[in-house]
């Protein structure tokens, strides 16, 4: 058939460039680097592929490195909570409790500062967390005589930079998925004599769901790979396997060994990806 | 004016067999209706007529030449789509006279064109408005303005009517009949409606499950069903089951029922249909020879200028239609006779 | 003996009101958390003293010496340029992708779409390490030519994602319209599907400058030695303690991509006629 093969070029002819792009900068990287990280050395100047799990073994053996991991999921959790809790309630006023062109212009007002450069925002912290700095002086102008606020390169900072960062998108997908929410489920329900508590736990929340789990994986995952906020707003309490990585390439030059844990971190994301799927499939079927 | 004709096309989707071995001339400038069911495979006839669907077997011929394969683009062929697919982002000339500037006409006799077939359509003075201007009846006649001014050989229509609501859609039947009458274009359309079909077209084909079920002209087919599934499509049928003894078929505790026309063989089963406004209803039995069955109201459904019955009976709940001539209506529950005559009784095949 | 705040008009309406009021105040409260640093930051690009120390000094020479400070002019326009070269041709080829896409169903079609989504979820820290290996290792080395190539990868999901959500609000009809009107198909692209998706193509394009201009992490592992992009030059700054201008650009740079963000939502929400 004429019109079919026609077809398949057209087809070839529109995908082929963007996804030969995506095959040569990203799959072939991907694929390149777990390559690597099997060899003993780098793709410094020529020789010998060597085949080596010591790499690997190194993440195994070495305590320090299942710590780090620890801290950095441990760092994706807390992050992740404290989104959840101040968004979703958040997300909540804005969907149900705001109407017209208000919620609009608010959605859009939430939504705005995440599409702006991160690196800017997580530099803003940096500015107000100093001692001696706006933090401090706010602090002393309410309460003269309080002890000097000093968060700058602290664990707490570093949290507070990233929920910062990801709040907007916890808020974007609870908002998305409490907006699909028809009002006439809660009438209903209010007409059949439910309180405002039962409404909200075995209605609004389960329906809600694919819009949390969406923001949870969108925040968690991004989270435990991040690098450059721990290091700007944490100083030395600031490592975590991000960083470890980020040090392997651009310090250490142990690029097979910063693979190495890039990959098992990417294992890790997958396995949340696939646990957090039939959470998400809900999502999938109404859009 | 063109001929169509479509010869024993073939589409399958996967396991679906969309069109089975559809066999049917569209004569030259007839408005003909391919009615059916949702499903039924009318709209992939129509779009395979028209090039977006091409065929697996079988041809597709105009005027003779077989076109199943050329690509829509080249087939001269206009088309009013059910939800007139203006393009929003022209306005009502640039939409008339897009067929036009692809054909490489100038500015002038496109402008002339589109003028008059503004005119023709009733919508004079309105080249300036943008679709989403327009109401529902105005753009489509913009869509059927578009696809005739190009003067191609054959006008398709996926359900025109459909978007509109009551009022209007009897006003655009009209209009668009005599359009297609001023212009002297073979048309085809597809509607699932079958008083559309009935009151549009010169010939109808009724399409099921991808086959031909039926064609004729509207009365023809209407008084002559040759199916069940024909006879209850198109307009309402009471449908008896029974066998052939001697010259009436014997339907289950009603006794005989004599059709017109050739039985099957004796003893064969056979199905017999009848349509409701055939049927009289009386208190009591006339003395007449006829077909006659008994039974009881179920619910008369009175709509003004009618009343429907529904009887049940020893064959099954039965309709029976009478124009409101200000006789006392029948009350839920009453005994009454159904009696039809032998000629309005058609054999129909399951 | 029923209490006098037992009654119903107390609790019907005063519950409800206060929840209300306080969730207002909530909501309130996290737009002013997400919005101080913001503020603070752009607050002390103008403030005199270098330390951001306080009290407030209102001064503009930060942004003067900014207008000097030829490493981070420069690095502003290699991110200026970039952003641009990596609009036009993810936009371009992300367009033809997320058309075929739209409009032809084929067998590996599904897949295609999920691969749309390691880019944009895998952390960036893995793929900007990835592609610092292979570039290297395939003699692309690092450099701005080799940012282009990162950042044109991860705007295309979201070039695709954007024009593909404005393409399922198009059916096809309008193509075959104007196929039946004697259209070739490369006629019905050009006349009547580029100009309908046309909003979703500048709120793509819109998308995919912002993505190049604020990316830091792809940025920062294909940085070569010396003066690259802006983002990387902040970063640096910031390590080795900084001048207040970096604030001053950085103010700058915020506001430039919240504006683009604004255009883009203007753009893909209230936009596009039907």
């Amino acid at each position: 058939m004429r019109a079919e093969t026609r077809r398949r070029w057209a087809i070839a002819g529109l995908t082929g460039p963007a996804y030969l792009w995506l095959t040569l900068t990203i799959f072939l990287p991907l694929s390149a680097m777990l390559w690597f990280s099997f060899q003993k050395k780098g793709p410094f100047g020529r020789h010998e592929s060597e085949f080596t799990l010591k790499h690997y073994e190194a993440f195994f053996n070495k305590a320090y490195m299942q710590d780090l991991t620890w801290r950095s999921l441990e760092m994706g959790l807390q992050v992740t909570g404290i989104c959840l809790l101040l968004g979703f309630p958040a997300a909540y006023v804005l969907a149900k409790r705001i109407r017209g062109r208000w919620r609009e212009a608010l959605f859009l007002l939430v939504v705005l500062p995440f599409w702006s450069n991160a690196l800017v925002r997580i530099f803003s912290w940096t500015v107000v967390l100093r001692p001696g700095g706006v933090l401090d002086g706010a602090v002393q102008f309410v309460w003269p005589g309080a002890p000097s606020i000093d968060l700058a390169d602290s664990w707490s900072a570093v949290i507070i930079g990233l929920v910062h960062s990801y709040l907007p998108y916890m808020i974007l997908t609870c908002y998305l998925s409490l907006q699909a929410i028809d009002d006439s489920l809660i009438e209903a329900a209010r007409s059949l004599g439910a309180s405002a508590m039962t409404i909200l736990w075995r209605i609004v929340l389960p329906l809600a769901i694919p819009g949390l789990a969406a923001g949870a994986v969108l925040i968690f995952v991004p989270v435990i790979g991040s690098f450059f906020e721990p290091k700007l707003l944490g100083g030395t309490q600031g490592v975590v396997i991000g960083t470890v990585i980020e040090e392997q390439f651009t310090v250490v030059s142990n690029w097979p060994l910063g693979g190495a844990l890039s990959f098992i971190l990417l294992a890790i994301v997958l396995l949340v990806l696939a646990v957090s799927y039939p959470f998400l499939k809900d999502r999938m079927r109404t859009t | 004016m063109s001929v169509v004709e479509a010869r024993n096309v073939t589409k399958r989707y996967g396991e679906v067999v969309a069109l089975d071995n559809v066999s049917l001339v569209f004569p030259e400038g007839h408005f003909f209706a391919l009615l059916g069911p949702s499903g039924s495979g009318k709209t992939t006839l129509l779009r395979a007529v028209a090039g977006f669907v091409e065929p697996e077997a079988g041809e597709i011929l105009l005027d003779g030449e077989d076109i199943a394969h050329t690509p829509a683009h080249r087939r001269n062929i206009g088309m009013v789509f059910q939800n007139y697919a203006l393009f929003p982002h022209m306005n009502v000339f640039d939409n008339i006279a897009f067929g036009l500037s692809v054909r490489g006409v100038s500015r002038a006799d496109a402008r002339e064109r589109v003028h008059r077939m503004l005119e023709l359509v009733r919508l004079p003075g309105m080249e300036e408005r943008k679709p989403r201007q327009l109401s529902g009846g105005q753009q489509q006649r913009v869509a059927l303005a578009r696809a005739l001014v190009t003067e191609p050989k054959v006008l398709l229509l996926d359900e025109p009517l459909g978007a509109l609501d009551k009022r209007l859609r009897q006003e655009m039947q009209i209009e668009l009949k005599q359009i297609q009458r001023a212009v002297g274009i073979t048309a085809i359309f597809v509607t699932h409606d079958q008083e559309e079909a009935l009151t549009l077209s010169d010939q109808i084909a009724i399409i099921n499950d991808g086959r031909l079920i039926q064609i004729g002209a509207p009365t023809e087919i209407y008084e002559n069903p040759g199916s069940v599934f024909a006879a209850s499509f198109l307009g309402d049928a009471n449908v008896l089951r029974g066998r052939v003894e001697g010259d009436a078929v014997a339907v289950e505790g009603v006794g005989p029922v004599a059709p017109r026309g050739v039985l099957p063989a004796q003893g064969a089963p056979a199905v017999v249909a009848v349509r409701p406004e055939k049927v009289r209803i009386l208190s009591q039995a006339s003395g007449e020879a006829c077909n006659r069955l008994a039974g009881r109201i179920v619910q008369g459904v009175f709509s003004g200028t009618s009343v429907t019955y529904l009887v049940e009976t020893p064959a099954g709940t039965q309709r029976a239609f009478r124009q409101n001539a200000g006789e006392r209506l029948f009350a839920d529950g009453e005994g009454v006779v159904l009696e039809w005559s032998r000629e309005h009784t058609v054999v129909v095949e399951e | 003996m029923a209490q006098p705040w037992e009654g119903e008009g107390m609790s019907r309406h005063l519950v409800p009101r206060l929840a209300d009021g306080m969730g207002r105040v909530f909501l309130a409260l996290i737009l002013v958390f997400l919005y101080v640093p913001i503020a603070v930051l752009a607050l002390m690009g103008f403030n005199e003293s270098v330390h951001y120390a306080l009290p407030f000094e209102f001064s503009t020479k930060w942004y003067e010496a900014l207008a000097s400070n030829e490493r981070l002019l420069t690095a502003s326009f290699n991110s200026v340029w970039i952003a641009l070269a990596n609009t036009v041709v993810a936009t371009v080829i992300g367009t033809m992708a997320a058309f075929a896409l739209g409009r032809f169903r084929f067998r590996g079609r599904t897949v295609m779409q999920l691969l749309l989504f390691p880019p944009i979820t895998i952390p960036w820290l893995i793929i900007g390490t990835a592609m610092l290996v292979f570039f290297f290792w395939t003699g692309i080395g690092r450099g701005l030519h080799a940012m282009l190539l990162g950042h044109i990868a991860l705007s295309l999901p979201y070039v695709i994602i954007v024009i593909g959500a404005r393409m399922a609000s198009f059916g096809p009809e309008l193509e075959e319209a104007a196929a039946s009107l004697g259209a070739t198909p490369l006629q019905a692209f050009w006349r009547v599907s580029i100009p309908v998706l046309m909003p979703g193509i500048v709120a793509a394009a819109l998308f995919a400058f912002a993505v190049s201009f604020d990316q830091f992490v792809i940025s920062y592992f294909l940085a070569p030695p010396g003066i690259s992009v802006l983002p990387v030059e902040i970063f640096s700054a910031i390590r080795k303690g900084f001048t207040p201008e970096v604030n001053a650009i950085s103010t700058l740079v915020i506001f430039v991509s919240m504006g683009i963000m604004l255009a883009f939502a203007r753009l893909s929400k209230f936009g596009g006629e039907r």
